[in-house]
């Protein structure tokens, strides 16, 4: 857990005072009872009632003294754990921002949301805990315990055997509570599971008519949550009353005890009170530290997670940047002898051997079968991922030699996913450039076809996507899409299969546009269509990890098996 | 099945919220029932079996917080059986004393066990019955209903509101029952012990009240305003972070750096305000409470110096004034709990009272190895009343014959097969199958005539066996694997670590598009279906594999009357009618020849998807 220390090191002195604060607040809970027990044995014993005053209104000083230092702790306490929340979350998101994609695989999206969001609030709401109640807690047993034997070192003795049973208690509670609770945890689970199975698959069941299987598998799962939950409940059941009981007979031997005490003169009543306010006041400490200790718990688990995000150490490197004569050819590619496998998967190389040039202004149509490598290919262009072995040189630099900043700047993506973000069209356009001017944003959506259906819905480029916002079709979003990459006037332009929700005029038109709005743009164009890239300049047939021809349509057809099979299967053999 | 082997961590549903801070309760405004005595009413009819054994823990619970109103008043007259006798204790009385409060002790234990754990099997059987009565209930639902909702309202439906009921039954409403027996038992043995003590006590009651009131409603605004600002961080988050490739693509990483630093400085400013402010109420409680044991040892004290009152008295008095005020600072949030427990419940409950598939008539027939052949008459239908998706539909399907569906999106492709298999009804119109309406058939017996290859494949979790038999249970292993050759699906299957036994996980994760939908194929082949229902199954699949499942596909529609929807059109040129769709209408209907020497709108756009191909030719 390195990452703490940084803010351990920012904060423990609004920490440490917010703790010195909340010990005042325990001293002077703790300073009641044996004030309490002074008013009965001195005040009313010797019926002095200016006695009895005086204590009063030292009780009601202490109570003063002891919600100041509450208020104080409390307002630390809220400062603190909210600063170190906010800038928790704010230094997690910017490392998950800069971490490259070799980094992010290992985790899954929905897992990194949910460590920025609910593992950051679990680790500050423990550390707004610790000043609140979690060092309390252990402060009032520790102060009741030596209060107590202070007041009478002979009834002390029950506390002996009380404090002891109670702690073994709850110390067996925790033991055997936590795997209970994991199993009602994964029990859950289990329900869920079934249940989210049954709504992504309720065509399915209703077709083959498997209502039964389906009720009989979430009975199954349900019947399996209830046991769990049942023994985990009835766990609570048994523990609970026993600590209480072992407290409560400890009241009783005090009574005993302390009467036999009294008897001889040497035990006052009002220490009798006093000491039993006392040993439930130790009894509520330890109870609440039990609490204390699940929340650490969950807490660990979840700074452990935040943890393994922040362990992660960034693969990217480049070395210094050599300045490099402009006038290079802008926007060629070479591949020479690349191989690529994403970590972890123990499997072949998902690129192997690749060496091909692309020059500049080419348009490079690449098709092959899912999983033949074509995202993958592209995705080492920009340094997505770095290669396993060989070089990518963009505009003849290695591209390990340069910044991935100015190496991205040149090349404009548009991903096989729509990912528009929540603003207006405009805006989402203008993520391709910053400062683009309208015509500027215009201009792109021409090109990409959308300025038509855009400029078609009343707010015109002021019409806002996502929640809540007017829903555009797939194919819509994606000539948005095409349209920010367009407005950035890259030198590459990679269209990953993201023309599949168009339709074939329109892909046409954009591919003119193209060529029109970028003269000297190379352009990488994935498609599942073999009419999408039948005219480009050169067509990259990828299978299984392998370059298995990269020419002219024409070339292919007559030389490339792979080619021509999927030519076959999508054109077929009449129009040959 | 995935016996939640993966953990929460790794759990890609929905995020669980961020909730404020603090170890107190006070939240955001508590979603109100609408009904909260209706509703509850029917909870309780719904308890069935368990109300005797409920009635029984209620009564269980009234014994205790008697016995617990007793203790106090037993120490308190220990105490005085050592204070009033100058120094000499009445050890006769002393030793009953201790005794009864032995008992009274040992009781509570007992008692609060037995409650306990009764309760613990109530709550859970109770809550195990609504949640079976919820999921057998959405297997009667229509599919529409799914249609119309998220997985994660269903879900949140059956996990978060079922757990409120739980929470209300197990927890709510022993507490509020005890919390009230306590507060009445503690005033009337508070006035018992004195009546002055008793009204300077209470002198600090409405303090309390209003500065909760006061403090409640001032951090009611703030924590609503910290939900809204957790409400749009959350959202940057999530659109950030799965839309992370464009923000590395475009170099804007600094940007999304930027904007939530804003949204997350703002949520600290209003979630600093709320905590600081409900952050007062717990001190201002504590200094409450304690002004009330200062007046009573002070009051207390000056009445037992004038012997007006005896000191155990004092000691009984502090305890019941500690026990009165404690469930009253707790009733307000009981109360809330309550409320969001029946607010759960009637969610629950809304899903129960949802409208089934119509049952089917009493006169209807089991549909067995029907012919095939199918005629829509005059079919009209719309999801919703006022949006008509086919209008007046005619067209019938020759027993064995394929007729493929093409058209744009939303033309109302799917719509038929949705009708032709009962998923919806028609509106107007009717659907003939070997001559008879398919109203006048079980709906069950209809859809086992269907063998579906969706464009989803919908794999459940479970072995790769169990999914191939799913649409036919008692199949042997030599079906099965008949079956996944005849898909082409057995070399990929034989590939896998532990073949037909290998485990999919959810939804088939682990295989490609390609193999998933070889497999639903399978399944299909091996279900013998009458009929078949081809939606889009081969679009999310590249062009090499379909090559290699068409030829499964045309072995299955073999004698089989076959409807087919697909987009890439050279996938149905050989269906023996294609029918053009548009805007819910039939444009065009005949074979691909017919169709393409009618120059028509098939024509052109058969023409348009293979216009770059004739250039490229040219």
């Amino acid at each position: 857990m390195k990452f703490l220390a940084k803010y351990i090191k920012k904060y423990w002195k609004s920490f440490s005072i917010a703790v010195l604060f909340l010990t005042f607040e325990a001293i002077s809970d703790l300073l009641q009872p044996t004030i309490m027990a002074k008013i009965i044995d001195e005040g009313v014993a010797n019926k002095d009632i200016n006695y009895v005053l005086k204590m009063g209104g030292l009780m009601l000083l202490i109570t003063a003294f002891g919600a100041m230092s509450a208020s104080t702790r409390s307002v630390m306490a809220s400062i603190v754990s909210q600063n170190f929340g906010t800038e928790l979350r704010s230094d997690l998101f910017k490392k998950i921002q800069t971490l490259s994609f070799k980094n992010l695989n290992k985790f899954d999206r929905a897992s990194l949301i949910t460590r920025l969001t609910n593992d950051v609030t679990q680790v500050q709401v423990f550390v707004n805990g610790l000043m609140r109640i979690f060092v309390k807690a252990p402060l009032l047993a520790i102060g009741g315990l030596i209060m107590a034997a202070r007041l009478n070192l002979h009834l002390s003795v029950v506390l002996a055997v009380v404090v002891p049973i109670v702690t073994l208690l709850i110390i067996v509670n925790l033991r055997l509570g936590f795997p209970l609770f994991a199993k009602v945890q994964r029990a859950l689970d289990w329900v869920n599971s079934v249940m989210r199975e049954y709504l992504s698959g309720v065509r399915v069941v209703k077709a083959f008519n498997r209502f039964d299987v389906e009720i009989g598998k979430f009975t199954k799962a349900n019947d399996h949550f209830k046991d769990q939950s049942i023994a985990a409940g009835r766990l609570m059941a048994t523990f609970s009353p026993a600590i209480m009981l072992t407290v409560n007979l400890g009241i009783v031997v005090v009574l005993w005890i302390g009467g036999l005490g009294v008897d001889t003169g040497k035990i006052q009543v009002g220490h009798i009170i006093a000491f039993t306010n006392y040993m439930t006041q130790i009894l509520f400490s330890l109870m609440m530290i039990s609490m204390v200790f699940n929340m650490f718990v969950r807490a660990k688990a979840s700074a452990g997670r935040i943890d393994e995000v922040f362990l992660q150490e960034d693969s990217l490197s480049w070395k210094n940047e050599t300045v490099r004569p402009s006038h290079l050819e802008k926007g060629r590619i070479d591949f020479e002898h690349v191989s690529f496998s994403y970590e972890g998967t123990m499997g072949e190389a998902v690129l192997k051997n690749i060496t091909l040039t692309i020059l500049p202004g080419e348009t490079v149509g690449i098709i092959g079968s899912t999983g033949s490598g074509k995202s993958s290919l592209v995705g080492l262009i920009p340094r997505f991922y770095d290669v396993t072995s060989g070089t990518i040189k963009v505009d003849g630099e290695d591209i390990k030699h340069v910044n991935p900043k100015r190496l991205r700047e040149k090349i404009a993506f548009v991903p096989q996913k729509n990912v528009l973000f929540t603003g207006t069209v405009a805006e989402n356009i203008q993520w391709g450039k910053e400062d683009a001017p309208q015509e500027e944003v215009e201009a792109a959506a021409t090109h990409a076809c959308a300025h038509d259906f855009i400029t078609a819905s009343p707010e015109g480029y002021q019409t806002r996507i996502g929640q809540g916002g007017v829903n555009f079709s797939g194919g819509q979003k994606q000539r948005i899409a095409i349209a920010r990459a367009l407005v950035k006037r890259p030198e590459i332009l990679i269209l990953d299969d993201s023309t599949s929700a168009i339709d074939v005029a329109t892909e046409a038109q954009i591919k003119a546009a193209l060529k029109k709005y970028a003269t000297g743009l190379t352009c990488l164009l994935i498609a599942q269509r073999i009419t999408s890239i039948i005219d480009a300049d050169k067509i990259l047939v990828l299978d299984q990890g392998e370059v298995v021809g990269f020419g002219t349509h024409q070339d292919l057809l007559t030389e490339c098996t792979v080619y021509q099979e999927i030519y076959q299967s999508q054109i077929g053999k009449e129009v040959l | 099945m995935s016996k939640g082997t993966e953990q929460t961590e790794n759990n890609p549903s929905t995020p669980p919220p961020l909730r404020p801070g603090g170890a107190h309760r006070l939240r955001g405004p508590v979603v109100k029932p609408k009904n909260f005595k209706g509703t509850l009413k029917r909870l309780w009819n719904y308890f069935g079996k368990e109300r005797k054994m409920l009635s029984l823990i209620f009564f269980f619970i009234l014994l205790d917080s008697a016995l617990m109103l007793l203790a106090p008043f037993l120490i308190g007259k220990a105490v005085d059986a050592m204070s009033l006798h100058n120094g000499k204790v009445d050890f006769n009385f002393l030793e009953v004393m201790i005794v009864i409060l032995i008992f009274a002790y040992v009781g509570d234990a007992v008692l609060t066990f037995f409650q306990g754990w009764l309760m613990a099997g109530v709550a859970q059987r109770i809550v195990k019955s609504l949640r079976d009565a919820l999921f057998k209930k959405l297997q009667g639902l229509p599919v529409a209903f799914f249609d119309s909702r998220t997985h994660g309202e269903l879900m949140s439906r059956l996990t978060n509101d079922v757990d409120n009921v739980s929470n209300t039954i197990s927890q709510s409403t022993t507490q509020l029952m005890s919390g009230l027996m306590v507060i009445v038992g503690s005033l009337i043995m508070m006035v018992i012990l004195s009546p002055v003590l008793t009204v300077a006590s209470l002198v600090t009651v409405p303090l309390v009240f209003l500065l909760t009131r006061t403090i409640a409603k001032k951090t009611s605004v703030f924590f609503k305003n910290q939900q809204v600002e957790l409400g749009k961080l959350n959202g940057h988050i999530e659109e950030t972070i799965s839309g992370i490739e464009v923000v590395k693509a475009f170099n804007h990483e600094e940007k999304v750096i930027a904007e939530f630093d804003i949204v997350n400085t703002r949520l600290r400013a209003v979630g600093l305000k709320a905590q600081i402010w409900s952050g007062f109420l717990m001190p201002i409680m504590n200094v409450i409470n304690n002004l009330g044991f200062a007046i009573v040892a002070v009051i207390g004290g000056i009445l037992a110096v004038k012997s007006l009152i005896t000191v155990g008295a004092i000691a009984s008095f502090i305890t019941y004034s500690r026990q009165f005020v404690r469930p009253l600072n707790d009733l307000a949030n009981i109360f809330n709990i309550l409320q969001s427990g029946v607010a759960g419940a009637e969610r629950v409950f809304e899903i129960i009272d949802e409208q089934e598939e119509l049952a089917d008539p009493t006169n209807a027939v089991a549909l067995e190895n029907p012919k095939g052949h199918v005629v829509f008459e005059n079919v009209s239908f719309g999801y919703r009343s006022d949006v008509p998706i086919l209008k007046n539909v005619s067209f019938e399907a020759m027993i064995g014959s394929s007729t493929a569906l093409v058209g744009p999106t939303g033309a109302g492709k799917t719509t038929i097969v949705n009708l032709l298999t009962r998923f919806y009804d028609v509106t107007e119109g009717r659907i003939l199958l070997d001559g008879r309406d398919i109203r006048a058939y079980t709906r069950d017996s209809l859809r086992s005539c269907f063998g579906f290859v969706l464009q989803d494949t919908y794999l459940f979790s479970g072995t790769i066996k169990e999914n191939i038999k799913y649409g036919k249970p008692d199949a042997d292993d030599g079906e099965v694997e008949k079956a996944a050759r005849m898909a082409n699906a057995d070399s990929f299957i034989n590939r896998l670590p532990h073949q037909y036994d290998t485990v999919l996980s959810e939804n088939g994760g682990n295989l490609s598009q390609g193999e998933r939908q070889l497999l639903a194929i399978a399944r299909v082949i091996l279900a013998k279906p009458s009929l078949l229902i081809l939606d889009e199954a081969t679009s999310s699949i590249d062009t090499r594999t379909e090559l290699h499942i068409q030829a499964a596909l045309l072995m299955l529609m073999e004698n089989r009357t076959s409807f087919i929807i697909a987009h890439r059109l050279n996938t149905i040129r050989d269906a023996d009618t294609i029918m053009v769709i548009d805007d819910g209408q039939i444009i065009e209907k005949g074979s691909h020849d017919e169709l393409m020497a009618a120059k028509g709108r098939y024509y052109n756009m058969f023409f348009n998807q293979f216009k770059n191909v004739e250039g490229a030719l040219e």
